[in-house]
């Protein structure tokens, strides 16, 4: 716990807006074509709410580095919780610099046995030094 | 699409969305487009292992929760989004998502519920989204 994850910075691309948008099957234009973006009053390509993931893994941490890091069996681990805040509007050209640490460890016995619950949160800042997103997520690890 | 604070009450419901069943090749656009290459989610024998088969990504459905609360509110008035992940999710299954408003704020805030399942109406995914509209009162 408190264990800080060193930043990393990655890029806001509108090919891979659009490449996420498809393969979620989301047709909204805004992720598709700058012109009907800025019709619809936005500055350029907006990413979707759950685009931060992209900046994560690409840029970030692998998901078995992730594994490793934290200690945890990637056959028994499932996603648990996950809420992204937002506080100005992340387009693409963005550069993202990320900061991450284990907010939380808890040993739970559920139903199904015991279980491992590991709390990440995020801080995204963007090319000029602005907080633009919070994320945060929980991972279980069933024992 | 709902545009101001004051054509939304409590109680109103988005209409829902019902997206194609998931595809195994929907799953390995999934993988590439995010990064997560967890083998669960596209290796037969993995899910095997696992004792579940192939599931879906957790995020692919969350996505799609997204989807529907960017077809319902300007995703620029959208300022959070939180899920919890209930239950896995399988190639073939039809995810549907509805939501309804659950709070109204000051300064022209709403929070909504957002829920993903699929044909059974057993939910995948649910959680709450915030957004900020603005109003059709001039200060």
């Amino acid at each position: 716990m408190g264990l800080e994850l060193a930043p990393y910075t990655y890029s806001v691309e509108k090919g891979k807006i659009r490449e996420f948008s498809a393969a979620i099957g989301d047709p909204n234009p805004i992720y598709y074509d700058e012109e009907a973006a800025r019709k619809e009053g936005y500055e350029g390509i907006p990413i979707p709410l759950t685009y931060l993931q992209v900046i994560d893994l690409w840029g970030g941490y692998s998901f078995e580095q992730k594994c490793q890091m934290l200690n945890l069996n990637p056959v028994k681990i499932l996603h648990g919780e996950q809420g992204y805040q937002f506080l100005k509007t992340i387009y693409a050209g963005d550069k993202l610099t990320v900061s991450g640490k284990v907010a939380d460890v808890k040993v739970k016995q559920g139903s199904s046995g015991g279980m491992n619950l590991v709390t990440l949160e995020f801080e995204y800042r963007n090319q000029f030094n602005e907080l633009v997103a919070r994320s945060r997520n929980v991972t279980i690890e069933r024992h | 699409m709902w545009k101001y604070y004051e054509d939304l009450n409590v109680g109103d419901h988005f209409p829902k969305i019902s997206k194609d069943p998931i595809s195994r090749v929907q799953l390995v656009k999934y993988a590439g487009a995010s990064g997560d290459f967890n083998p669960l989610h596209t290796v037969e024998e993995v899910g095997e292992k696992a004792g579940t088969g192939i599931i879906a990504h957790g995020m692919l459905v969350m996505g799609m929760a997204a989807q529907g609360v960017t077809s319902w509110i300007p995703r620029k008035y959208v300022n959070s989004l939180q899920i919890r992940f209930r239950k896995m999710t399988f190639p073939g299954e039809r995810i549907h998502v509805t939501g309804k408003v659950l709070e109204k704020k000051e300064n022209n805030q709403i929070v909504s519920e957002v829920v993903a399942m699929n044909d059974e109406g057993e939910v995948k995914v649910s959680g709450t989204f915030e957004a900020i509209l603005p109003s059709k009162i001039v200060q």
